[in-house]
């Protein structure tokens, strides 16, 4: 026994003697689970831009959509809706990193380190980066111009310097469009060049430096417009180099891969799955093209039943309300609807969508609701079949992320333009995007398009808008301006929130569900994340702070729905 | 398994022939104490030989001798007696108290053994009695109320979920607080390796699981950092020293004894809430196929009958659900079912769908020594199988131990441990829920809030087709929680292996050299599926499969010299002067696949994407120590030690830490004679402590990085992005500093019937290392730095009192002891806002927080607004203001989850061959947000919400008026919007619970009735863990058990995401020596 102790005792001795030398080492710092900071590689930090840069215009694009009836909606009260941390994950992504929302991968990606790096790798390289830099710095200046837009300031001289400024001052938002439009300049000149883009994936122009100086040009526009500057505005214009055909469209081009990743459009991920439906379309919207005989409606929006409880169905017969289903529609409409004319709860038709605040549960409504279409998010086109949806259904999801669109230019045109003109415009932006639109119907190959809008209804439609535009005056031609152009955003509502605090138009917004929902926000909270490190930065009390080229009246006099 | 145990038995009773040969003896007799009370394991030498023997349970022995020689009768604790052989057969001993009987021996940090008198530091003991046979295999689990100042929680009541072990409260919150484990004299890793965070899924188990409880000889708790500042930056924490019985070295000659220990327990669902049976599902008294049970009365008449509805026929049935979905492969899966009627009337879904399980656990322990009593040996196996109330839970393991020591002729002693574990773990999928499906795939959230109307058991949850999730709801929107107990598994399957080996060499008398090494390797290997098919989650719709490995490796080294010296007469001096390394791999090695092909084949081969899963964590740490103890007259001690670290991952500026410690400890009772009386005061010892510790950050902290990810978009998902990491590293990071002070006395008093022991510490954390939030807009969003400070105060009180002390073996006993503590640690210095460091930083789930002057650990969470004056704000709708700042725009603090105190009393009576107990527990305080409770209100499930046809008014001022709030609203309105999707603040309760934790019942057969058998000694027990609980400030209806980690182990606290229900186990269990 004792020699057998022995034994074993005097060989594990040894293999720990042999094993000591190996955890004595005190110098194990790097980290084998990452590549070091000097391993990145440029065209894929590029990568991690263009998706942190789609990720953040989908989720603004979505609140700006929300608040202007675009989308729906939910939540009686506007300041509890859109809390301190609604803009956390696009702050992060702007200045730092933060996870990706497309897809159902989500590592962290993000924008300004990863330009910083890439100046730092052309620094030190032969190889020429400026198509790298030139690409992060357009779509830096458009996300700076967009956080003016919705927060009032940002970060801008003060940024990423962590060692100088620990705690960043806001810049104030006329000096971050100022600095935006110098990196727009500073990208243009870098594109002016052609710079090489070898190895880059370019989700957006495949490299080509012609339709990014047109982006570039259209950035431009699209911060002049916000701020009226009319001057401005018309001398990029006048060169013509900016965004004019649907071929040259600004957007993000999804794909059909269900996992590992996800490459769908968001909405047809949301929409298309084995138990239904889970977005709420918005009802003013839908009513709205749908008074309008608008030819888009159809690949909007997909019914999946002809009938909603309390309203009429496809075929003008009154469909019972349901408790169940829909239970606003045993609810008595309350005074500020019924006096305004307003559909509280049913669209006819079949168009199943909710009324901007409506904040009741969840009924098991996922096959009646109305989904996506086929434009933007590659859905089904709404062929009155009724059908359902589900996993692969339709166009698979192979929609787009509508960024900056010609038809979007053109009705930037049309409010800037002398009061002659504008007809022009708001039929210019009406043709292209119906064309645009049309044109996602081949995604839905299984489609009956014996429904689908014929080439002089069409026409029809974009005179009898036009029509009614030259022959309206005072808020009914704003508004039918202003109700045209929302319809062409859907899908890419940034702009609409924009438009909405600049002008007050369209004047015949449904108005929210709750009679008091708190004072329409004219901008969003600072970002939590943000205001509990920064010690020179305090969170606002309410949403009524005004961004510096809202010159309107504050509320509630202003905006006029509530 | 009845059979099995038989062949056990008689394979045993077969070895106890071969072993259990009782030497003959021509000397026999029986060894009591000083109250005539038998006394087992007395050692009884004949002086001048080998030749020895112990004295058995019932304090009788036998041993040969011839006459002239003489018997020494020894006993810890107890004066040596000498006998000399004379002519009478018979020798009984009454054996005398010393009267130093009160020097206990007890093991400190690195295996150094003291007197308990001579330490000037609070130290708990709990014996093999304590955790023998029981119903948890889950050696911290039964450690639960054994000891002040020992804070347990579970992850749920599922067999062999993950355990939290803290000693002394939080005294950090980016570091570990668990406590450091130490198995003969090995630092053993405790991990819990959870499958992902609490929001999208965490099972696992905690590694402490692989020790089996009834291998374990003793265990010492050393609370401060006074007792464990020679383990280091690991000892920080408290230490937990294990003596497995393979690592006990008890010396002397002894004949083979062998142990079996074998229990069955039932395992039952303790938390059934108590369901309302009056309305079922539906909305506003209306039916519906919803999540809530709002709906209709199972009464046919009245204003909420079931008469009213028109989806409800005159019989009371109404139309299948599988036949109304509009799930078209739903109805042609179930074509039988097209015109089928379904029963509206309750149904307990929640009673059938929970089993009862049961327990067994086997253990035999053989032991024995050498005929000189130099080397002994000890083999323990184990055998526990655990079948949970939880379907789909089950835990298995087997254990394996050999150990022994030797001490050789050449003044060397060698002891050496082998053990081996085998624990195979099995889980359904938990995630956190908030009553509104589950945050992740999960099983409890969509059980718990079946509304009664629905027949969960009876329903088909399978579609027979595609082997896809079918369930009530019209658009089939929520997974069937029995397609997923079917279809979505997680086990962990670990092997483990850990060894130790010690030498020492006496160099003299006075002086010994001592090496041990040990390792401790474990391999988890975890398998999680999901078949596809199922609704809501990506896993489940598309199918997924995580295979992979967690190897993690602990390499440990001391040396040290131990001397022992008497300076003068009154002097002593003893010393010890070593040093110490470690080295731990963690190494994670699988594969994670989706896109299942064909249904319910679980192979990689049969999925359409892979990626890798790989991660690996090496640190090394290396220390020096030193402690030296001088003695005065055995009645003052002061011991001082010191210890410095390195560390692997920090900079060479920053990677070490030297930490003192010094302790007193003074015997008034033998300094001043006087004061010491057999009826007064028996024994008083004070005590004085300081100690300080480090703790170092984990991973990689100071280099930069870049992440870099595959698979990240494209359709041919080629597409890899590089991202400068929002982690920016800090090459300054230093070891966040703890130091504590520690009082205390023991005392005895009225001859030993009263004893007790104090304690107040105080403990301060500086440089706090901090998972710090940065600005986003600087580029990074966290770093990790070196901020702010935690001071905290506690006390811990053991107390036991002898109501009745057997003066005969057969006498009545009967002891009670009680044990106290409470801690209130505060956040002294904080440089930022709030740094929400557990939990989500999402405020409608919650987080704790360390806010400046707040308790470590407040909850925060969004709020009822208010207004100046403190008024409740209701809004239009009638409804509470959710708010995310409070008036001075700082976010709301919801609660505080430190307890006021804890408290265990336990009962020990015995009478003849009978013997009783029971510990009660209780919790004083300390809050709970309870998403279980939000959702069995908010979904109108428990008696509480039977009050549901009348209006109510929520006191308050409403919002827009200013006026007092008038608005009336339905109960549903107020359960539902506010309770359950309102204010997390409305979720908080006072988590006050007692529990009776223990009860037991034994019964030792007489050594008459075993003469004729095999037996030693033979004792049966009956027992029940968790027998009752009362939450008593939470709603009545709930049942609600507050003992859970709702957001996983680690440092939150205070917080239930539907983590799963808890477990009461009863059962009996006998224990039989050969």
């Amino acid at each position: 026994m004792k020699k057998i102790f022995k034994y074993i005792t005097v060989v594990l001795l040894a293999g720990g003697f042999f094993n000591s030398c190996e955890t004595t080492e005190m110098n194990l710092r790097v980290s084998p689970n990452d590549l070091a900071a000097n391993q990145a590689d440029p065209n894929l930090l590029l990568n991690s831009i263009q998706l942190a840069y789609v990720s953040n215009m989908t989720t603004i694009s979505n609140l700006g959509g929300q608040l202007t009836r675009i989308d729906y909606m939910s939540g009686r009260n506007y300041f509890n809706n859109y809390p301190g941390d609604t803009f956390n994950s696009i702050w992060s992504r702007t200045y730092s990193s933060a996870f990706n929302s497309e897809g159902s991968s989500d590592p962290s990606v993000g924008i300004w380190t990863n330009i910083e790096a890439l100046k730092e790798i052309d620094e030190a390289s032969d190889i020429d980066y400026s198509f790298h830099i030139a690409v992060g710095q357009t779509l830096k200046a458009h996300m700076l111009l967009l956080l003016v837009d919705y927060l009032g300031g940002a970060v801008l001289s003060q940024a990423g310097n962590p060692d100088e400024f620990p705690a960043p001052l806001l810049d104030e938002g006329q000096a971050v469009y100022a600095g935006a439009l110098a990196l727009l300049d500073e990208a243009a000149a870098l594109f002016a060049k052609n710079p090489q883009a070898t190895g880059v994936s370019d989700f957006f122009y495949g490299g080509d430096s012609t339709k990014w100086i047109k982006l570039v040009n259209s950035i431009k526009l699209k911060a002049h417009v916000t701020t009226g500057n009319l001057a401005a505005f018309n001398a990029i214009i006048a060169q013509g180099n900016f965004i004019a055909n649907n071929e040259d469209d600004f957007q993000f081009q999804y794909g059909i891969r269900e996992l590992q990743p996800d490459t769908r459009h968001p909405d047809y991920a949301d929409d298309y799955t084995p138990s239904g439906a889970n977005i709420y379309q918005s009802n003013w919207l839908m009513e709205n093209m749908l008074l309008k005989n608008d030819p888009r409606i159809r690949y909007y929006f997909y019914r999946q039943v002809n009938g909603t409880p309390g309203a009429l169905d496809a075929n003008g017969v009154p469909v019972d309300p349901s408790e169940e289903e829909l239970a606003c529609s045993l609810a008595q409409a309350p005074l500020h609807y019924v006096d305004g004319g307003y559909s509280y709860c049913s669209v006819n038709s079949g168009y199943w969508g909710r009324s901007h605040g409506n904040n009741e549960g969840t009924p098991p409504d996922g096959f009646q609701r109305t989904a996506s279409g086929v434009y933007p998010a590659g859905g089904r086109f709404d062929d009155s079949s009724f059908g359902n949806v589900g996993l692969g259904v339709g166009g698979g999801g192979a929609g787009i992320a509508p960024i900056i669109l010609a038809s979007y230019i053109d009705f930037w045109r049309a409010e800037l333009a002398p009061e002659a003109q504008k007809a022009e415009f708001l039929r210019a932006g009406l043709t292209k995007s119906i064309a645009k639109v049309q044109s996602f119907g081949s995604l839905d190959s299984s489609a009956d398009f014996t429904v689908a809008p014929k080439a002089a209804e069409v026409t029809n439609f974009i005179d009898s808008q036009v029509t009614a535009f030259n022959a309206a005056s005072g808020d009914t031609k704003e508004n039918i301006l202003a109700e045209n152009y929302f319809i062409t955003l859907y899908g890419g509502a940034t702009e609409a929130y924009n438009y909405y605090r600049r002008t007050g138009y369209p004047t015949t917004l449904s108005p929210n569900w709750e009679l008091n929902p708190g004072a329409f926000p004219r901008t969003f909270l600072y970002p939590q994340n943000e205001v509990i490190t920064n010690s020179n930065l305090t969170q606002k009390m309410n949403n009524s702070q005004q961004v510096f080229w809202d010159t309107n009246p504050a509320g509630p006099a202003f905006p006029s729905a509530n | 398994m009845k059979t099995k145990i038989k062949s056990v038995l008689t394979l045993l009773f077969m070895l106890a022939m071969q072993f259990g040969v009782a030497q003959s003896g021509n000397i026999s007799g029986m060894v009591t104490d000083q109250n005539g009370v038998p006394l087992p394991g007395v050692n009884i030498v004949v002086e001048g030989t080998t030749n020895g023997t112990q004295s058995d349970f019932d304090g009788k022995y036998s041993i040969s001798g011839d006459i002239g020689q003489s018997l020494l009768f020894s006993y810890i604790g107890q004066k040596a007696e000498r006998r000399t052989i004379g002519t009478e057969k018979i020798i009984n001993v009454q054996m005398q108290e010393d009267s130093q009987a009160l020097e206990e021996v007890v093991v400190t940090a690195q295996g150094i053994t003291r007197e308990k008198k001579s330490l000037g530091y609070a130290v708990s003991s709990v014996g093999a009695e304590d955790l023998e046979s029981r119903a948890d295999g889950d050696v911290a689990r039964v450690l639960m109320g054994k000891a002040s100042g020992v804070s347990i929680t579970s992850a749920g009541g599922m067999s062999g979920s993950a355990t939290n072990v803290v000693i002394r409260g939080l005294s950090s919150f980016s570091g570990s607080n668990q406590a450091l484990f130490v198995v003969d004299g090995v630092p053993f890793s405790s991990d819990t390796n959870s499958a992902g965070n609490f929001l999208d899924g965490n099972t696992g188990s905690s590694r402490f699981l692989d020790l089996d409880p009834n291998n374990i000889a003793n265990i010492e708790i050393l609370k401060g950092l006074a007792a464990a500042t020679l383990y280091g930056t690991q000892g920080k924490n408290g230490v937990i020293l294990i003596t497995t019985k393979a690592g006990a070295s008890g010396g002397g000659k002894k004949k083979t004894e062998i142990t079996v220990n074998t229990s069955y327990f039932v395992n039952e669902f303790a938390s059934k809430p108590d369901i309302q049976q009056q309305y079922g599902n539906g909305f506003d008294q209306a039916f519906g196929w919803f999540y809530s049970n709002w709906g209709p009365s199972f009464d046919k008449d009245g204003l909420a009958g079931w008469g009213a509805q028109p989806s409800i026929d005159e019989n009371g049935t109404l139309a299948h659900p599988y036949s109304t979905t509009a799930i078209a492969a739903t109805r042609n899966a179930f074509p039988e079912l097209q015109n089928a009627r379904y029963d509206w009337k309750p149904y307990d879904s929640l009673g059938d769908f929970f089993q009862s399980g049961d327990i067994k656990n086997t253990s035999v322990n053989i032991n024995g020594a050498s005929e000189d009593g130099d080397t002994n040996y000890n083999v323990n196996v184990g055998y526990l199988d655990d079948d949970s109330f939880v379907p789909g839970n089950a835990l298995q393991r087997f254990n394996i131990s050999v150990g022994g020591r030797s001490k050789l002729s050449n003044k060397f002693t060698i002891s050496a441990s082998m053990n081996y574990a085998r624990t195979d773990y099995l889980s359904p999928p938990v995630a956190a829920s908030r009553g509104n499906g589950s945050l992740g795939l999960s099983l409890f959230g969509n059980v718990f809030f079946t509304p009664v109307s629905v027949d969960l058991m009876g329903l088909p949850y399978e579609n027979p087709i595609t082997g896809g999730s079918v369930y009530y709801r019209n658009g089939n929107d929520i997974i069937n929680p029995r397609w997923t107990l079917n279809n979505v598994k997680n086990s962990q399957l670990t092997n483990r292996f850990f060894w130790n080996a010690q030498l020492t060499y006496d160099i003299n008398d006075n002086l010994n050299a001592t090496y041990r090494g040990g390792m401790d390797f474990y391999n988890e290997r975890n398998v999680n599926y999901a078949n596809r098919g199922g609704v809501s989650f990506n896993r489940a719709i598309f199918g997924a499969l995580d295979t992979y490995d967690n190897n993690n490796t602990i390499w440990d080294h001391y040396v040290a010299i131990n001397g022992n010296y008497d300076l003068s007469e009154k002097i002593g001096m003893s010393f010890t002067a070593g040093a110490t390394t470690r080295s731990t791999t963690f190494d994670q090695m699988g594969t994670a696949s989706t896109g299942q092909i064909v249904f319910d084949v679980q192979r990689h081969f049969n999925f359409a994407n892979q990626l890798p899963i790989q991660f690996t964590n090496r640190q090394n740490i290396a220390g020096v120590l030193s402690q030296v103890t001088f003695d005065y007259d055995n009645m003052l001690y002061v011991t001082g030690s010191t210890r410095t670290d390195w560390v692997s991952n920090l900079t060479s500026e920053n990677n070490s830490q030297s930490y003192p410690s010094a302790s007193i400890s003074f015997l008034p009772t033998t300094a001043f004679d006087g004061i010491k009386s057999q009826e007064g005061l028996n024994f008083l010892k004070l005590r004085t402590g300081i100690g300080q510790s480090a703790t170092f950050p984990a991973g990689y902290p100071t280099v930069s990085i870049v992440e870099q990810n595959t698979q990240v978009a494209g359709d041919d998902g080629g597409i890899v992005t590089n991202q400068v990491a929002g982690f920016k590293a800090n090459p300054n990071l230093k070891p966040e500093l703890i130091s504590e002070i520690e009082f205390g006395f023991e005392s005895k008093s009225f001859n030993n019937r009263l004893s007790l022991d104090f304690t107040y510490f105080n403990r301060t954390t500086k440089d706090l290392i901090v998972r710090e939030p940065l600005s986003p807009s600087t580029g990074f969003t966290f770093t990790q730095n070196n901020v702010g400070k935690i001071e905290g105060d506690g006390i811990e009180i053991d107390a036991a009192f002898d109501w009745f002390k057997a003066q005969k073996r057969d006498d009545f006993n009967w002891n009670t002891r009680i044990n106290f503590s409470t801690y209130n640690p505060v956040v002294t210095e904080q440089e930022q806002d709030i740094i929400i460091y557990a939990g989500s930083s999402s405020l409608f789930i919650g987080g704790n927080a360390a806010i400046k002057g707040q308790p470590l650990g407040a909850m925060v969470g969004t709020a009822v607004g208010r207004d100046v004056d403190g008024n409740f704000l209701v809004n239009d709708g009638g409804d509470y203001v959710v708010v995310e700042q409070d008036l001075n725009g700082n976010i709301p603090i919801i609660g505080d989850p430190n307890p006021d105190y804890q408290m265990n009393l336990i009962n020990s009576i015995s009478y003849k061959n009978f013997s009783f107990g029971f510990q009660i527990n209780h919790i004083s305080g300390g809050d709970m947000m309870s998403s279980t409770i939000a959702t069995l209100l908010g979904r109108g499930l428990i008696t509480e919400t039977l009050d549901r046809e009348n209006t109510f008014i929520l006191p308050g001022i409403n919002q827009t008026s200013g006026l007092p709030n008038n608005q009336q609203i339905n109960n549903s309105t107020y359960y539902f919007n506010n309770v359950l999707f309102g204010p997390a603040e409305l979720k908080v309760y006072d988590a006050s619970v007692i529990r009776l934790q223990e009860l037991s019942l034994a019964y030792n057969f007489p050594a008459k009735y075993l003469d004729k058998t095999p037996f030693g000694a033979l004792s049966i027990t009956a027992q029940g863990f968790n027998l009752y609980y009362n939450a008593y400030n939470m709603p009545k209806g709930a049942n609600f058990d507050p003992n859970v980690q709702g957001a996983g182990i680690g440092n939150s606290q205070g917080f239930d995401f539907i983590n799963g229900p808890s477990s009461r186990r009863f059962g009996l269990s006998l224990k039989a020596t050969f």
